[in-house]
């Protein structure tokens, strides 16, 4: 057995992991607020990486300042989505909102077909392919900037959720009558918790436009997105990146095994196995809120 | 500061001939007509379904969330129409309502049901007295401020959820079935909290009870209601000693015996 090989795959699917939770913490964002899985987020990141694109190839703004500006716009349409839709659906079954954010997201597909076409396009973002040596084992430049901005995004969640407003957040999502009858805004507050999520796809969009060009595959990533976000609990943040590390660790190495044996395809199936068994095995993933009964 | 002339100031609250609709159809209080006055404790007693819980989501504005609304009649608060006003500003106009059945925020702690509750604009140091506040009336939640609140017992739920509802600053709070599924002596430490809060800060109580004879002993004035409608309103020592309220809601009373209870007999009495 090889170990330095073994290890240049594990570090490298942890960091393939940490982008993952890049995707998954805006999925984690949204139901720690309003107890809503958003189907959207791989649309979203999809968008946010097209607004990028617009911004800096299109309109010829430096990618430092296109950046900021399609957070700040992708902020403002979060909250346009709750104004727009989810309003109306507030105290309605969470299968109907569930229904609506996957509407979202074939919406925002289509949309950006129509507007930009379906040719994959590069962000260019100047993060340079030369290999990048620790000790032996070689990783890639941008999955380490990639997991950076995860862990910052992190730190910075953690902080938030301990302020007053992350606290009216978390309690939105525990009851919203409750919360309505002490004065908090939940309008206000699911808003919040969308336009955060779409800034935190800006991000996530950057990065995966990067690695795998911008297209209309992006919102694809759902897939594993949502299935890290099951993983580490659907409501915390520190679950997200845990679950994308080892989801990118098992992934990786798994695959490694796995690919021989089946010929190819087994990165896949060894993700459908994780959310399958995550659901059937530990429902509430591993840092996810029980459901509190007294005895 | 405790007001000494209740009778000559306005109402708190005014709640004049209010009707409810839910999804449109179905009238769930039908013309009720309800005053508080400045700082004191009002009752609203009934059996289930009679439509008390109805009139506080009338008063606090929560009916919106259940698709209800109020389809004839006004609400005024400190001589301000509020019939059409959304909850949160109702909140900061200062009427909060604890809803029925202990809706704390199970997942956040005692400290943090506190200070979700904040109003908008309160500083830290402000949050902070207020809290300490709380927990000097409700000394069994400091010991557990940083436990999660799903885990207290059924007494301490109640009480965060009066403490959450103080943060808010209320003139004007608005209780729902308080005393349910609690021990008797609770019940009497909760209401003694909760009047003694009224008379020290002068803040005026709205209780919907089903134990009328715990809230009779706390309130100066109280409503009856049946189906949708107040069918008696006096002060607490007249609704005490009326003898159909000893004997559909005090237990007791003259007919002591159950063969020689009729049971039609108070839609006939109140309702023609």
């Amino acid at each position: 057995m090889d170990w330095v090989f073994l290890t240049e795959l594990a570090i490298n699917g942890a960091l393939t992991g940490l982008l993952y939770s890049l995707f998954a913490i805006g999925i984690v964002l949204i139901y720690k607020a309003s107890s809503v899985p958003n189907l959207a987020q791989g649309g979203l990141t999809m968008l946010g990486a097209y607004v990028v694109l617009a911004l800096s190839h299109d309109a010829g703004l430096p990618l430092w300042l296109a950046i900021p500006l399609a957070a700040v716009i992708m902020f403002g349409l979060g909250f346009g989505i709750e104004r727009v839709a989810l309003r109306r659906l507030a105290g309605r079954p969470v299968v109907m909102i569930l229904m609506l954010t996957l509407g979202l997201d074939i919406f925002l597909r289509g949309m950006t077909l129509a507007v930009w076409g379906g040719t994959s396009r590069s962000v260019e973002l100047g993060v340079s392919y030369e290999p990048f040596f620790l000790g032996d084992i070689f990783v890639s430049r941008i999955h380490l900037v990639g997991a950076g901005v995860a862990l910052a995004l992190f730190a910075a969640f953690m902080v938030f959720f301990r302020s007053r407003t992350g606290i009216k957040l978390r309690a939105i999502a525990d009851d919203y009558m409750a919360s309505w009858s002490v004065g908090i805004s939940v309008e206000r507050g699911v808003g919040l918790s969308w336009a955060l999520a779409s800034v935190v796809a800006v991000a996530a969009g950057v990065i995966w436009g990067e690695i795998q060009g911008v297209d209309q595959a992006l919102s694809l990533l759902l897939l594993k997105g949502l299935t890290v976000a099951v993983l580490g609990g659907l409501d915390s943040i520190l679950g997200a990146i845990i679950a994308g590390i080892i989801l990118g660790i098992v992934e990786n190495v798994g695959a490694d095994f796995l690919d021989p044996l089946v010929g190819g395809g087994s990165r896949e199936l060894i993700v459908a196995a994780v959310l399958i068994l995550t659901v059937m095995i530990r429902p509430h993933g591993l840092f996810g809120r029980h459901d509190i009964e007294r005895v | 500061m405790s007001i000494q002339n209740k009778s000559d100031a306005q109402p708190i609250l005014s709640m004049n001939s209010v009707e409810v609709l839910y999804d449109n159809v179905i009238m769930a209080v039908k013309g009720v007509s309800v005053q508080v006055p400045k700082g004191s404790m009002v009752a609203l007693l009934g059996s289930n379904g009679a439509g008390k819980s109805t009139t506080l989501k009338a008063i606090s504005g929560l009916l919106k969330a259940e698709r209800g609304r109020i389809s004839r009649g006004e609400i005024k608060f400190e001589g301000e129409d509020i019939t059409e006003m959304l909850a949160q500003h109702r909140v900061e106009m200062g009427i909060c309502h604890v809803i029925e059945g202990r809706r704390v925020f199970e997942h956040l702690t005692p400290d943090e049901n506190l200070t979700a509750a904040a109003p908008k604009g309160m500083s830290r140091s402000k949050l902070n007295t207020e809290k300490e506040r709380i927990y000097n009336h409700f000394p069994r939640l400091a010991e557990r401020r940083n436990s999660a609140s799903g885990y207290l017992s059924g007494g301490e739920q109640q009480m965060l959820a009066i403490g959450r509802a103080l943060v808010t600053q209320p003139s004007l709070l608005m209780l729902d079935e308080p005393s349910l599924g609690l021990a008797p002596f609770l019940v009497d430490e909760i209401f003694g909290i909760i009047k003694r809060i009224s008379t020290e800060d002068g803040m005026s109580v709205l209780l919907v009870e089903q134990n009328a004879l715990a809230a009779l002993e706390i309130v100066s004035e109280g409503y009856l209601i049946e189906n949708g409608r107040v069918v008696m309103h006096g002060t607490a020592e007249a609704l005490k000693s009326n003898s159909d309220i000893q004997e559909f809601y005090l237990g007791g009373g003259e007919e002591t015996d159950f063969h020689n209870v009729k049971h039609y007999s108070r839609r006939k009495r109140w309702l023609s």
